[in-house]
């Protein structure tokens, strides 16, 4: 009995010592975590991939009624201005109708000139339509999930675009969902075009609602209301993707608002443009203004 | 505990597998395009309130290895490129470590006290984030939306927590060790 006795106060000393350790342990096993991260990043790569491709369906069941409800609230608000939406959607509609005639006549011209001129035009872009299926937006994260991968041609560095503009690139793929980093991102950095000036920047993120407009050769050139397009620098960009407007001009740093509302995103689509990375250099870059111009911009 | 009927296996399974479950979904749900204002700012927070408000409970129900996976799980599917993968493994080891270590200022006690504990503890959490995510990528990250996402999970930590604590309700381990008996955890009372 008494071995008995002393082999429990044994066993319960050793568990307590265990239970002491444990946590060191844990919190050895956390930054073992955070040093594997950081020194094997294709590691942290794959198993990101693999944590979306899991999670993906997960989310979707929950996106949905999400979306729904969201798009009901959405509707009740717009009844209330029914009238006068439609008013300003009247307006706008025969703004947009001068422009297209404006818009078909200058591709009419372009065409005729590019068969003089013998232009060769970049590769055509190609759509793929994603429903967002979830949000990575923290104090470090702008971004979102997709639910589209690898399976139907999404590639890493694709140009993700909403109606409006630019809304990020894709960051990471999965077989069926992948990740878009948004323009707003502070790991976000963009090459663009000043669409007025034509004069080349970089647009960088910083996690807040607006962007940063660096590396220009003259500040002095930029104006408030300036649109900003995407260069197509770099590759796998389409050129002339409208990204967002200058909003604040003050010495030393140019403030951009996005085009693209990221609170109300739902579907959005990858800009498939043939070109992947750093191959299509020659292709697609252009070198004259006129060679911009004649680029599709929808 | 007499012999185990179905419901009863099914019962204790439940209360045994009920709180990595709700940390689960929490950490899922950090990722819903909720997109309602101030909220979802505060999504990425819910999963530390909920490893604290169960810490208060019942933490043999939430293992270290647990936390481990959900907190690598959490931070693989939040994070930007660059950000340390564990991080938030290693704030939910603490403060379950921390409540469980502080029991008896934290138990038992008046709620305003737990939503101070609380206070506290996700101060550290959200610090501890963010310095790892700022030394991890070499950046300057501005500590603001950070501290917004910090304000507004505490605010919103009194709708939350008592519906974490109802799960608990019954349980014999929530009262004080000498009136505890011979109960077992996922035992109940009645």
């Amino acid at each position: 009995m008494a071995i008995r006795d002393e082999f429990e106060v044994a066993a319960g000393q050793v568990r307590q010592a265990v239970q002491r350790f444990a946590l060191g342990l844990l919190v050895i096993a956390a930054f073992g975590a955070m040093l594997v991260g950081k020194a094997d990043t294709v590691l942290v790569e794959h198993a990101r991939v693999l944590a979306l491709d899991l999670a993906s369906p997960v989310l979707e069941a929950i996106a949905r009624p999400v979306a729904v409800a969201n798009r009901t609230i959405a509707d009740l608000k717009e009844f209330a201005s029914l009238r006068e939406e439609n008013a300003r959607l009247r307006e706008e509609n025969a703004r947009l109708l001068a422009w297209q005639t404006a818009a078909r006549r200058l591709e009419n011209e372009n065409e005729g000139l590019r068969g003089l001129a013998n232009f060769r035009e970049g590769p055509e872009a190609s759509f793929i339509t994603a429903r967002i299926v979830g949000d990575s937006v923290s104090a470090y994260v702008r971004g979102a999930l997709l639910n589209v991968g690898r399976k139907v041609g999404v590639a890493s560095g694709q140009a993700v675009v909403t109606g409006e503009g630019l809304a990020g690139r894709i960051a990471e793929v999965g077989d069926n969902s992948s990740r878009v980093l948004f323009v707003t991102d502070v790991n976000s950095r963009l090459p663009v075009l000043i669409e007025r000036t034509r004069e080349r920047a970089i647009l960088a993120g910083d996690n807040s609602s607006q962007l940063r407009l660096t590396l220009l050769q003259s500040l002095q050139g930029v104006q408030r209301g300036d649109r900003i397009i995407t260069s197509g620098h770099g590759g796998s960009f389409p050129v002339g993707i409208p990204v967002g407007e200058v909003v604040e001009t003050s010495e030393g740093h140019v403030r951009v608002r996005p085009f693209a509302d990221f609170s109300r995103l739902e579907f959005v689509r990858v800009v498939d443009y043939g070109v992947t990375g750093l191959v299509g250099g020659s292709q697609g870059t252009p070198s004259t203004p006129s060679g911009v111009a004649g680029q599709r911009v929808r | 505990m007499k012999a185990d009927g179905l419901l009863a296996v099914l019962d204790r399974w439940g209360r045994a597998t009920l709180p990595g479950a709700v940390l689960l979904f929490f950490v899922l749900l950090t990722l819903a395009p909720l997109r309602a204002p101030y909220l979802s700012d505060a999504l990425p927070l819910l999963p530390a309130l909920v490893v604290f408000q169960f810490s208060l409970a019942t933490p043999e129900r939430l293992p270290g290895p647990l936390l481990l996976a959900m907190g690598i799980l959490l931070d693989l599917l939040l994070g930007g490129p660059g950000a340390p993968v564990g991080v938030s493994a290693l704030g939910f080891v603490l403060i379950r470590a921390a409540v469980v270590a502080n029991r008896r200022y934290l138990v038992g006690v008046p709620f305003l006290f737990q939503w101070f504990g609380f206070c506290l503890l996700a101060l550290g959490f959200v610090i501890l984030v963010w310095g790892f995510t700022a030394l991890w990528t070499w950046t300057a990250i501005d500590p603001v939306p950070a501290l917004i996402q910090y304000v507004v999970v505490v605010v919103i930590y009194p709708l939350i927590a008592p519906w974490l604590a109802r799960v608990r309700a019954r349980d014999p381990l929530n009262v004080p060790e000498p009136s505890r008996g011979t109960a077992r955890p996922g035992e109940t009372t009645s």
